[in-house]
């Protein structure tokens, strides 16, 4: 009995010790995260990734950015309102666009706050450490710049974000400020990124300096933009920068790994996670045709009247449009496309949908690298720039011409369009000129809207004779998106919200 | 002699060696025999007969006689039956004791379990519910869960999918104290706590514990109530050797009435002139339902010796659903072994193993989204004119809307297969310090296994374009307890006193591996080859561990029996808890009146019972899941280089200061028997506060997590209600008849949300395909889970003034919404509260009927006056022309039949409005059992003690208006939060099923 009664409380007291201390296992901790170099760039990885999410670049804020502008308008009347209210401009502060590419921007922000602030521990050499810290100042001044452009005001957060109560104080910031922010991150990145990284989806030296080109141009500092776009230009064998042979090789995910004119790209990898999960591109379905057993949805697809304004006889009008569509077997004209239900007869984007390599059903989860900056935007920037600053010079044009130089290579044949520019143009006419390249070059790239916002083009594009024509375009109002009501009820001191909505 | 036969007398002759090896060696001097009637003059088969104090005991046998040797004269002899008044009686110099028992409904003497420890009922001073063994094994059940619905006052109980072999069974105590945390009540076997049940057949009785006076033993985790589970054990004597089995068939209640395929080519071709009709007629849902069927079986074999007492039980229960490739088989081991030790020392055990293998056409999509429907929507869903395969002998694609499986591929081709085991042990030791003192410890031991592995072959939409794509995905979850507490009791001249204190620690860990890869050479590997895999889709393995500590105590002083008080403590530490908050204090207390027992009544013919009870105490809810305390970082998927690369992203800030929820609950109560308790009322009335809710306090997204919240201890909701329930004998003698009726209502009220503001999208609510935001939402003032969308006004017609707005119609025929603001445009402001789907009340009545060998149990159960919410029929009847809708279409709009609700076919947007909220009412006849026993002449000539045939009907008929398939369905229940939310939803859901089954009971 006494050995009974022993075991019993032996039994009772063995459980008694215990502090009730986690200690996680497989969890890790920002305290205590920052020691290698290596979690540095897993820190920054993480900012890459927040981009390459359906919020971000996979769908929301570049479906966004394409219904926005003047070349592509909604397919499905019956695709989700948040869609048409974009495309409309009826958008407000509710808007599930904006909500969601908001909150997925600071995320994308915070990460490199965390490992900017994180670099302080990590053990390494200056150089060693400063070149990924440049990484995640490069990706938060490409943040805020697309931010600043999107919103104009907004909060410019450059710290670690620990206490829900450190929130509080956050207010928005003016636009001069926001920039001289970036460019301040862009200039640090210039300095000590390298000149050549493994991956065109890491930014190096060049991609820094393209990038100022771009903030120059969008602030009118001329001579800035042509300083970082010429180089880029004058050092585009250093930094390992051309123009593809090929152009459709830009939009082919089988190539896209291996492409140099990639300035900085955002990297998907087909297939690679669940459905539903963060990762997943839906730019080809959401761009491509909707048919019986063809598995589009129709929803961002351009007017008849862009299809139209693209010469024929341009190989680029070839790579940017599906005209036809083999539904169960059968070869059909985009005039015929609305036969399918829910389905639209105009011609569709064809940059995404038609080679998304390795992908998922729809086409979903692609395989694709979208060139968020290639050379061929440098050599707009830096024809625009000269062309601003000096009038219609030889170099300016030459600039263009090096692109249609290439345009005329139709997968190895030799088209005669388009032809070079003459150099007799005007300034005014060159600039005209230049936006047009802008447009047929860069079409679907998402960078239309900005255009039109930079040079203010917003009556003329969506006006009644325009390829689009929106009634309810107000030019006091829509250039700038409605900041998310749900934060400003989670922050009153982002209040007042922009003005019109 | 038959191999049976053989089997019985080897085990028979087992019985004595038992004895030897546990026996003491007493021998009984004294003889005592009698015969056992009840007070209407029938003897008692059966009955028990037993020496208070000493292991000794005996049964009736069919003439009501006995037998049984005593020690000696000053022996105690006791003897009870299940439904009759236990009676004692003193030896002395009798040696033939006749005994008549007196029959009631509810016995006052009944011993009630309740945590750490037991009461007689007439001593409860809290809310506890009882539900018996009969009502348990009514109807053949997978899970005993499922069969608590409709039986007690206060307990909400539902499938969350309808009929689906298998499917989650919700358990709402007293409604859902929590919106983000679970409200499901907790569970205590045997005295372990988070134990797996049973198999329905091994279960003795359940309680319900509701009020705090009864929950708050379990502190952190008696808010959502505690049911209490109580397996059967052997009893002393000769072995017996039950046997129950039955069949049933099995079918769905209910079907949508669709168009025709020349129907629904006339509705398409309104909307695209130019739709090539197919040539077939295919009932999609004829194709998918089936006549299920259920075989269930158990063997026990129990019995005692004098220092030992046994259970052992196998039950095997095995299902095809009434959909197409759905299923479920189980089977389970049950061992109860108890011993005496010694005069002091009393040591047992609990053993319960189980293997479920569910298999799982995928009848409801989970989380919706293009490509993946589930086989019940997409029946509805799908083009009627298309056949299940086309000229090349491939599986058909709808003719409209997204590509989706049709159904028939998607219940044979998809391949979804759970197999969950389980070993669940608790070991215990009880010993008698001294007179009144005793310690009890026990270990418990539960370890679950649960594999599910998910494959879609190159048949399928989603299987086809990427090799097949498949998944596995591996749970072993464990939890080990030890409790150990010292109970005293001392009985006073004027008072009893007893208190049970303890201490327990429990720990808890769950391991998942998930992996899922896309590309395989063969679809025949099915989810087995995943390393075979072109594409690895997904990897991913987890920890969670949490430790519990708890002291505990109980005091109970019961003055002339009259006057009864109760205190009730638990302090809880858990590692889960932050660091500013580890232990949490829930006391309660209770007080209870027997007025009955006062000398005013005592002598009453007509109040036999009469009691007040009343309690306030604090409950908690753990809530808080491992590590979700700390500031972390999460894996993030990001690729350089077209490969993936280990990248973190911050998750989560920490909260120093999160703590538990706290349920504050008031209860009054009282028990009423009139005339001897062949009426006995009970009725409840109580208050639930819980408060510091665990909820997503918004942070500004400016703070940088992906998802930009904080659980803080915000907000507070209310439940509260009143519980009737009501047994009436209403006829007695040869033929009885008995009634139960239940009666519950409960008003839910959210009363505070962090800093006042509505919360939607929290619920994911809709199918993922059909784009659409949350139908609930929380509100102050307003139940959890409330409706919120446009109020539906019907359709325009010519000549109307369109009101302008982004995505509303503005057109003849189209759908017309309420400008509730006034503001001659509709957009988000002019949206409002919809629907309701909390009832009004909820109800079962169940009578039995007995005459000769005859017995008739009818029992209806049902809900009144909570509102659903019906996806399906929205993505049918907004008539867009992507999917079949239902007959209703036939009805819309046209320039020739204007006079209507229903909109033209037209492209619209689909609109959350009240068009598709609906009242779902119901009442069902549950279970009608009507069974004959053989006399017992006849059963001794066989050698059996009963043998008992009887035929029964599940779910008969149904009484409701609801248009869905069937009213009891929670779409998107699937987590805590969503299970607390989300109610009265229905998409593509698991409609009921109505069974017919044949069954024996056989005992020997």
């Amino acid at each position: 009995m006494k050995r009974i009664i022993f075991i019993l409380i032996m039994a009772a007291t063995w459980s008694g010790c215990t502090d009730l201390e986690e200690e996680p296992i497989g969890i890790l901790a920002p305290e205590t995260f920052f020691t290698t170099t290596d979690n540095l760039q897993a820190a920054v990885d993480g900012a890459y990734g927040h981009i390459a999410s359906e919020q971000f670049w996979g769908r929301k804020f570049t479906l966004s950015l394409l219904l926005r502008g003047d070349m592509v308008t909604i397919g499905d009347p019956t695709t989700s309102s948040r869609r048409i209210e974009v495309d409309e401009f009826r958008m407000n502060g509710d808007n599930g666009m904006v909500t969601s590419f908001w909150p997925r921007s600071y995320a994308i922000i915070g990460s490199t706050n965390y490992a900017i602030e994180g670099a302080a521990s990590v053990e390494g050499t200056e150089e060693e450490v400063n070149a990924i810290v440049a990484q995640a100042r490069f990706v938060r001044a490409f943040t805020y710049y697309h931010l600043v452009r999107i919103f104009g005001e907004v909060p410019y957060i450059d710290f670690a974000v620990r206490e829900a109560e450190a929130l509080s104080s956050i207010e928005k910031t003016s636009v001069e400020e926001i920039y001289e922010g970036i460019i301040e991150d862009l200039e640090f990145a210039k300095t000590w990124l390298p000149d050549q990284q493994p991956f065109r989806s890491m930014p190096s030296k060049g991609t820094a300096a393209s990038y100022l080109a771009s903030v120059y141009l969008t602030i009118g500092n001329w001579q800035g933009a042509y300083d970082e776009a010429t180089f880029v230009i004058n050092n585009s064998g250093r930094f390992g920068y051309a123009l593809e042979a090929d152009f459709q090789d830009l939009f082919d995910a089988t190539k896209a790994d291996g492409l140099v004119e990639h300035i900085f790209s955002i990297d998907f990898k087909g297939l690679d996670v669940i459905s539903g999960a963060p990762g997943i591109d839906f730019l080809p379905p959401v761009t491509g045709m909707r048919g019986p057993d063809i598995e589009g949805w129709s929803v961002a697809v351009p007017t008849v009247a862009v299809f139209d304004s693209f010469d024929d006889n341009d190989y680029r009008k070839v790579v940017s449009f599906d005209t036809e569509a083999v539904f169960d077997g059968v070869t059909v004209p985009w005039q015929d496309f609305g036969t399918a239900n829910r389905g639209v007869s105009r011609p569709h984007i064809a940059k995404y949908y038609r080679f998304p390599g390795t992908a998922g059903n729809n086409n979903r989860d692609s395989d694709h690298n979208y060139g968020a900056m290639r050379y061929a935007e440098v050599l707009l920037i830096a024809a625009e720039a000269s062309n601003e600053l000096s009038g219609p010079t030889g170099e300016a044009v030459d600039y263009i011409n090096q692109i249609r130089a290439r345009a005329r290579n139709a997968a190895g044949t030799m088209n005669t369009f388009p032809e070079d520019l003459t150099s007799g143009l005007s300034k005014d006419q060159l600039r005209d000129a230049i936006l047009e390249e802008r447009r047929i070059e860069l079409a679907f790239e998402f960078k239309r809207w900005y255009d039109i916002k930079r040079l203010n083009l917003g009556m003329e594009v969506f006006g009644p004779t325009s390829m689009e024509p929106q009634t309810n375009f107000d030019s006091t109002r829509d250039y700038l998106f409605p900041l998310p009501d749900d934060e400003l009820g989670r922050n009153p001191n982002l209040l007042p919200q922009n003005p019109g909505y | 002699m038959n191999a049976k036969q053989t089997y019985l007398k080897i085990l028979k002759k087992s019985i004595p060696i038992f004895i030897l090896m546990f026996g003491t060696g007493l021998f009984a001097q004294i003889e005592i025999t009698g015969t056992v009637t009840s007070d209407d003059g029938v003897p008692i088969p059966g009955a028990n007969i037993s020496v208070q104090n000493k292991a000794i005991g005996t049964t009736t046998d069919f003439d009501g006689l006995y037998k049984i040797e005593v020690p000696d004269e000053s022996s105690v002899l006791l003897f009870s039956y299940v439904g009759y008044k236990d009676q004692k009686i003193t030896v002395g110099s009798q040696r033939k004791i006749d005994v008549v028992l007196s029959a009631s409904v509810e016995s006052l003497d009944q011993i009630v379990v309740v945590g750490y420890g037991s009461r007689r009922k007439k001593d409860l001073t809290g809310a506890v519910v009882s539900v018996e063994a009969e009502d348990i094994t009514a109807y053949p059940s997978a899970t005993a869960q499922q069969t608590l619905q409709g039986r007690a006052a206060g307990v909400a109980v539902q499938s969350a999918n309808g009929g689906e072999p298998g499917a989650d069974i919700r358990i709402r105590v007293r409604g859902a104290t929590s919106i983000n945390a679970s409200s499901d009540a907790i569970f205590v076997v045997d005295g372990f706590v988070g134990a797996a049940l049973p198999a329905p057949e091994d279960i003795a009785s359940i309680q319900v514990l509701k009020d705090a006076s009864a929950t708050a033993i379990y502190g952190s985790r008696g808010a959502n109530g505690v049911v209490i589970v109580t397996t059967k054990k052997g009893k002393k004597g000769r072995m017996r050797i039950d046997f129950n089995t039955s069949y049933s068939t099995q079918t769905v209640t209910n079907t949508l009435d669709l168009l025709n395929a020349e129907q629904f080519g006339d509705y398409i071709q309104e909307i695209n002139p130019g739709y090539v009709r197919g040539s077939a007629d295919t009932d999609w849902q004829d194709v998918i339902f089936k006549t299920g069927q259920i075989a269930n079986h158990q063997i026990a074999l129990s019995g005692g010796a004098e220092n030992v007492d046994y259970y052992l039980s196998g039950t095997f229960f095995d299902q095809n659903g009434a959909v197409l490739g759905s299923g479920l088989e189980r089977f389970s081991f049950t061992n109860n072994i108890n011993i005496n030790f010694s005069d002091r020392l009393k040591v047992g055990m609990n053993a319960l193993g189980r293997r479920s293998t569910r298999e799982g056409a995928r009848t409801q999509e989970s989380t919706g989204g293009t490509g993946s429907a589930g086989a019940i929507s997409a029946a509805f869903r799908f083009s009627p004119d298309q056949g299940i395969r086309d000229a090349n002998g491939d599986f058909t694609l709808p003719s409209v809307g997204d590509d989706i499986d049709n159904p028939f591929a998607t219940t044979t081709q998809i391949f979804n297969e759970s197999v969950n085991d389980l070993f669940q042990t608790n070991v215990y030791a009880d010993l008698k310090l001294f007179e009144g003192l005793s310690f009890k410890s026990t270990l418990g031991y539960n370890v679950r296994n649960n594999r599910e592995g998910t494959f879609f072959p190159t048949t399928t939409v989603r299987g086809a374009g990427v090799g097949g794509e498949g998944s596995i995905q591996t749970i072993k979850q464990t939890n080990i307890l030890s409790e150990n507490y010292f109970t005293y009791k001392n009985d006073l001249s004027f008072a009893k006193f007893s208190a049970t204190v303890g201490y327990s620690y429990q720990k808890e860990r769950s391991e998942r591996v998930t992996t899922s890869g896309a590309g395989f050479l063969d679809d025949g590997f099915s989810f087995w080859n995943l390393d075979g895999a072109a594409n690895l889709l997904f990897i991913e393995s987890r920890l969670l561990e949490s430790e519990l500590a708890s002291y505990y105590g109980r005091i109970n002083f019961d003055i002339l029996d009259k006057y009864l008080i109760t205190f009730n403590a638990r302090q809880d530490g858990s590692s889960t808890f932050s660091a500013n908050n580890k232990w949490g204090f829930f006391p309660s207390g209770a007080i209870a009146w027997n007025m009955g027992d006062e000398s005013f009544l005592q002598n009453s013919k007509l109040i036999s019972q009469w009691k007040w009870r009343v309690s306030y105490g604090l409950t908690g809810n753990r809530a808080i899941q491992p590590f979700g305390t700390l500031a972390t970082y999460e894996d993030i998927i990001s690729i350089q280089g077209g490969e993936l690369v280990n990248a973190v992203a911050l998750q989560r800030l920490a909260n120093d200061n999160l703590k538990w929820e706290t349920t504050k609950q008031f209860n009054v109560g009282v028990n009423i028997g009139l005339f001897n308790n062949r009426i006995s009322l009970t009725a409840d009335y109580y208050d639930m506060i819980t408060e510091d809710l665990l909820l997503d306090r918004p942070l500004p997204e400016t703070s940088g997590l992906s998802n930009p919240v904080q659980l803080q201890n915000v907000g507070s909701l209310e439940n509260k209600g009143f519980e009737i329930e009501l047994s009436t004998r209403n006829l007695v003698g040869a033929f009885t008849w008995n009634t139960n009726i239940n009666f519950s209502r409960n008003r839910n009220k959210v009363l505070e949300l962090p800093d006042g503001e509505d919360i939607r999208d929290i619920g994911n609510s809709s199918p993922g395909h059909l784009l659409l935001p949350d139908v609930p939402i929380l509100r102050e003032g307003q139940p959890v889970g409330v409706y919120f969308g446009y109020v539906y006004d019907g359709v325009y017609q010519n000549g109307d003034t369109f009101l302008p707005g982004a995505i509303f119609e503005q057109q003849a025929g189209g759908e017309r919404y309420r400008d509730l603001n006034g503001d001659g445009e509709l957009n988000s402001d002019d949206q409002t509260i919809i629907g309701n789907p909390h009832p009004d009340f909820t109800f079962g009545i169940n009578n039995t009927f007995a005459y000769k060998g005859f017995d008739l149990n009818v029992f209806f159960q049902g809900a009144v006056g909570g509102d659903m919410f019906n996806f399906t029929l929205l993505e049918l009847n907004t008539l867009t022309g992507s999917s079949n809708a239902t007959t209703e279409a036939l009805n819309r709009w046209s320039l020739t039949n204007p006079n209507t609700n229903i909109p033209s076919a037209a492209q619209r947007t689909r609109i959350i409005s009240s068009r598709w909220v609906y009242d779902g009412s119901y009442a069902r006849l549950k279970n009608i059992t009507l069974g004959y026993s053989f006399d017992e002449r006849l059963l001794e000539k066989l050698k059996m003690t009963k043998l008992r045939v009887y035929v029964s009907g599940q779910n008969l008929v149904t009484f409701t208006d609801y248009p869905g398939l069937d009213p009891e369905v929670l779409y998107r229940s699937d987590s805590n939060s969503r299970s607390n939310i989300n109610l009265g939803l229905d998409y593509g859901s698991y409609p009921n099923v109505r069974s017919y089954t044949l069954g024996l009971n056989v005992s020997f």
